[in-house]
């Protein structure tokens, strides 16, 4: 537990829609040790999202404890959330939600001016380093709606590690990819993860994306079902499916 | 309507005033926060205005609100410009006319000076019976550059009619002829004498045969309604040749005969209401630049005089019939009107037609033969009677006017006497004085003016000007003259002055055997005073050729006086220092803007600029809620940039900054284009000028065209206004954009 950088225990998350309350998270407890390259599997419903709202700090739990980076965000202020998010968490978005009015460039170097911590020589440097990794140094200048939807995803990846923050929180960030650039996505977000050490924590129920996580948590109905390898993930969810095609083929 | 005014302003200056502190303290507190921002971080700043850059063309609702503002401005600069050159030519046609930059006046006054008039007549002023000490004590102020004694009053006068003026003139030719002294004809020898008499007796016969002829018509359609048997006989013995035969026998007999039966047979007599202005004409004439000379010459420096205003002379005083070609001519020129189209020039056009008595009248046989020949020569017609010629030259046409306009003016104008009084008659204006008592004085018309800018103006045009001298005699008070008179008539009937404190005891006690004049209300005089009959009028063809010093005008009493300042942009501050000034020497005077004094004229010009600044007002707190309505759109459209935004990080002061940056922004950009635009259309008025469409624009505009200039002032509060406005219709979306949740960045579709 020492060595954890997000720990989450009986957390509750509930939703008010009118007088009903839906039930989103129902008691989860979950550890995530610095480096790991984690995912966060499960059907539509089942509390991915939120799971991962909560740990980004974009969110709060109903009940129980939320520890980012050794912090209970139930005791931050918004102010201090807000600046947790910017020091310590990436976020990279199912649609990628760049700034349609910046260039790749300035898209990157958002997140560094808004720290304001490096003076325009070193954040420039910062910047073209990382747009090198992604491989779009030569896109520096463009804007978003002229690249391609493997490229947005790339400025946005490097734009969530531009800051080196501990943990990078990726939702879907495939599913509006192609499967070969969905690939290639991931393949990035995890030579980087090799590289640099930083924890990435990214919700998928694609099973070639599970494939690639040292683990896979398992959620259904806002519980979690299993922390296990990504071999027995995919198979209890092969499983279920192939379960559910014989109940529907065997049905009268 | 002055309270309703005054409260009115007050209430709007004070709502004005709190909204623009509301608006100048956000408007600082963003300032301080965007420089606070620059300094701690300004690649942050520079982020921010790149966004706001990029943000201006990216999004067609910032290009409505673009628009509205630059709209907006376009609106504010023109109208504004207008505002202001209105204001501003007015201000200079009023300073610079009448009233001087500040008018002063007794303060035991009861009404309020009113230069130009007010409703329900001239206002009544108490006199300030010491103002050669006033004037002294105003002129050592370092910025009074001089002070113009006046007083306003009107009077009735009568010019005669046609038939009383040739025979005014028949009788003194007889005058002449008899040996009497007659100036204008002094040096004219005899048989040139009888020769103009012969013609002038023609020229009367003339008019009585135009009198005979509507007699027979007015016969013809009413038999029961002809002329009463006295005129009859009258007309048919003054027709007779019996009566011109024997004409000679008794000139003046036959005159009077004239005069008393035929004269009042024509009715064009008009009365005419003269207002006129008392004033020190030197010095009017020497420190109202924007007083010029229209016929005729400036009174003589101490004489007493007459300068009768240019618009009614024009209006009261010109033949109708060459008036209306004049007012037809301006229409079809300046204003570009249609006789073919326009009712109101059809109208002047029948009413020439029917109406050419005046000009028939006016004419000799000589004359009239003339006028025959020039009007068969230019319509190409062999009709004898003027009457009928002129019934048919004056129907015209927009073909034919220019060309009939110019005859008018070069060949018919100098046979007839196109004004009922003329440069260098003698007027005698009968008033009532302040103690009731009928005044009256001749004085010499020594030209017509105008003060430039206000030639149409029937508020100002209305006022003619008179010398102080005449307009204390007319207005009951004490001149040097009068003073002289006075003292001719004290010696001559031993009367002696007496205090008021005594009069009882001088009446009713003692065995004092004098006649006793009791002192009125000091300087009015009493009428039985006066010199009557030959030795009054001998006097006044004395006093007209009078000069009097300086001195002599300035003592005695004056109503109100202006006072012209040497940098009139020290106005208000001047005002409140004179006030002072009077207050501690104890002058009793009240002292009032140029605005305040014009009265009538004042309070149009105020509302006038009233309504202006409300539509401004108006249009901006419209373009404010539109600006509003589209941010909030703008921001609701963006929700989830802004979330995004927030999720990696942005606190809600950046997002704050950012939508009010890109309002500012937004509003410089399109606000200094609005600028541009409306300058090039404020010049673009300039060069072609708007021109005046009525004598009411006309009179606003200060004159045919109204060229209104940019000022630098109107600019300045442009730009004031669109950041204001823009800044204070984004706050709330602004505050809305920052509530928005970092949650939208995992909900976004885009």
């Amino acid at each position: 537990m020492a060595n954890s950088i997000v720990s989450i225990r009986e957390v509750v998350k509930e939703y008010h829609l009118g007088q009903t309350v839906v039930p989103a998270l129902r008691g989860v407890n979950l550890e995530v040790e610095r480096g790991e390259f984690l995912s966060i599997a499960g059907p539509s419903g089942s509390g991915k999202t939120t799971l991962l709202n909560l740990i980004g700090c974009v969110d709060t739990a109903t009940r129980g404890i939320v520890e980012v980076a050794g912090k209970d965000t139930a005791k931050l202020s918004e102010r201090a959330l807000t600046s947790l998010r910017l020091d310590t968490i990436g976020f990279i978005f199912q649609s990628f939600n760049l700034v349609s009015v910046l260039t790749v460039f300035q898209n990157v170097e958002f997140p560094l001016l808004l720290q304001n911590r490096l003076g325009a020589n070193e954040r420039k440097a910062r910047v073209m380093q990382l747009l090198e990794q992604v491989g779009l140094a030569t896109h520096a200048k463009h804007r978003p709606n002229e690249l391609s939807g493997g490229q947005r995803q790339r400025v946005a990846v490097a734009r969530a590690l531009v800051t080196e923050p501990l943990i990078v929180l990726a939702d879907e960030p495939t599913a509006n990819l192609d499967s070969k650039t969905g690939q290639a996505i991931i393949d990035l977000m995890r030579s980087l993860n090799q590289q640099k050490g930083t924890t990435f924590i990214f919700s998928t129920h694609d099973f070639k994306v599970m494939e690639h996580a040292n683990a896979v948590v398992r959620l259904a109905d806002g519980k979690v079902l299993a922390r296990e390898t990504p071999q027995e993930a995919v198979q209890h969810v092969l499983g279920r499916r192939e379960a559910a095609a014989e109940a529907s083929v065997g049905a009268p | 309507m002055k309270t309703f005014l005054l409260i009115g302003s007050v209430v709007l200056g004070g709502l004005v005033g709190l909204l623009a502190l509301a608006l100048g303290l956000t408007l600082l507190a963003g300032l301080i926060a965007f420089v606070v921002m620059g300094v701690r971080s300004p690649s942050k700043l520079t982020m921010l205005l790149r966004m706001a850059w990029a943000n201006l063309l990216a999004s067609r609702i910032n290009l409505v609100i673009g628009g509205l503002i630059a709209g907006g401005t376009v609106v504010f600069v023109v109208l504004g410009s207008l505002v202001s050159s209105l204001n501003d030519s007015m201000a200079r046609s009023v300073v610079g006319s009448v009233a001087g930059n500040i008018q002063i006046y007794s303060a035991k006054s009861k009404d309020d000076v009113a230069l130009y008039g007010n409703m329900g007549g001239e206002p009544d002023l108490t006199a300030m019976t010491t103002f050669p000490a006033i004037k002294e004590a105003l002129e050592k102020h370092p910025n009074v550059k001089t002070v113009v004694p006046m007083g306003v009053s009107g009077a009735v006068i009568t010019p005669g009619n046609v038939v009383d003026r040739a025979l005014e003139r028949l009788r003194a030719l007889y005058r002449a002829k008899q040996g009497d002294v007659v100036p204008a004809l002094k040096d004219v020898p005899a048989d040139e004498l009888a020769q103009r008499i012969d013609a002038q007796k023609s020229h009367v016969r003339q008019i009585i045969k135009v009198l005979n002829a509507d007699a027979q018509k007015a016969a013809a359609i009413l038999a029961d309604k002809a002329l009463e048997p006295e005129v009859a006989q009258a007309l048919a013995r003054v027709s007779s040749d019996e009566f011109w035969t024997g004409f000679d026998a008794d000139p003046f007999d036959a005159l009077e005969f004239l005069e008393n039966n035929i004269a009042p047979q024509v009715t064009d007599a008009q009365m005419l209401f003269l207002r006129y202005l008392g004033t020190d004409l030197d010095r009017f004439q020497d420190s109202f630049d924007r007083m010029e000379i229209i016929d005729g010459a400036r009174v003589p420096n101490g004489q007493r005089g007459f300068l009768i205003a240019k618009f009614l002379y024009e209006e009261q005083m010109k033949l109708k019939n060459a008036r209306r070609l004049d007012k037809i001519n301006t229409a079809r020129t300046l204003n570009e009107r249609k006789i073919a189209t326009d009712e109101e020039l059809q109208r002047f056009v029948k009413e020439n037609r029917s109406q050419t008595r005046d000009i028939v009248l006016q004419l000799d046989a000589i004359k009239t033969k003339t006028a025959v020949e020039l009007l068969q020569a230019e319509l190409g017609v062999a009709e004898t009677d003027l009457s009928a010629l002129l019934t048919r030259f004056f129907d015209m046409t927009d073909e034919t006017f220019d060309r009939r306009y110019a005859f008018f003016y070069e060949k018919l104008a100098p046979l007839v006497e196109l004004y009922r009084v003329r440069v260098g008659d003698t007027l005698t204006i009968k008033a009532f004085s302040r103690g009731g008592a009928i005044q009256s004085v001749n004085v010499k018309v020594y030209g017509t003016f105008a003060f430039k800018g206000l030639e149409k103006s029937p508020l100002a045009g209305a006022t003619s000007l008179m010398d102080l001298m005449s307009f204390r005699d007319l207005y009951g008070y004490l001149t040097a003259d009068k003073l002289e008179e006075l003292k001719e008539i004290k010696q001559a009937t031993g009367a002696k002055e007496i205090s008021r404190d005594n009069a009882e005891a001088e009446l009713f006690g003692g065995d004092s055997q004098a006649t006793i004049v009791a002192e009125a209300t000091p300087g009015i005089i009493d009428a039985d005073k006066e010199l009557t009959g030959a030795a009054r009028k001998l006097r006044n063809e004395d006093l007209i050729r009078r000069v009097y010093t300086s001195e002599e005008i300035n003592s005695g009493v004056v109503l109100n006086a202006a006072v012209v300042l040497k940098d009139p942009s020290k106005t208000a501050r001047t005002l409140e220092e004179l006030r002072e000034l009077s207050d501690r020497e104890g002058l009793g005077l009240k002292a009032v803007s140029w605005q305040q004094a014009a009265g009538l004229l004042g309070q149009i010009i105020t509302g006038f600029s009233i309504i202006l600044l409300l539509s401004v007002l108006v249009i901006f707190f419209v373009a404010g809620i539109v600006i509003n309505n589209a941010m909030m759109m703008a921001t609701m459209q963006r929700t989830a940039m802004i979330g995004t935004l927030r999720a990696i990080g942005a606190q809600r002061a950046l997002v704050l900054g950012m939508v009010l940056l890109e309002a500012v922004t937004l509003g410089f950009v399109f606000g200094l284009g609005g600028i541009a635009l409306g300058a090039l259309v404020v010049q673009l008025f300039h060069a072609i000028g708007i021109p005046a469409w009525n004598d009411y624009a006309y009179f606003f505009f200060s004159g045919p065209k109204l060229r209104p200039d940019l000022s630098p002032t109107n600019l300045g509060v442009a730009i004031g206004i669109i950041f204001g406005v823009t800044y204070v219709a984004t706050l709330v979306p602004a505050f809305i954009a920052t509530r928005v949740s970092p949650l939208r960045a995992m909900q976004a579709d885009t």
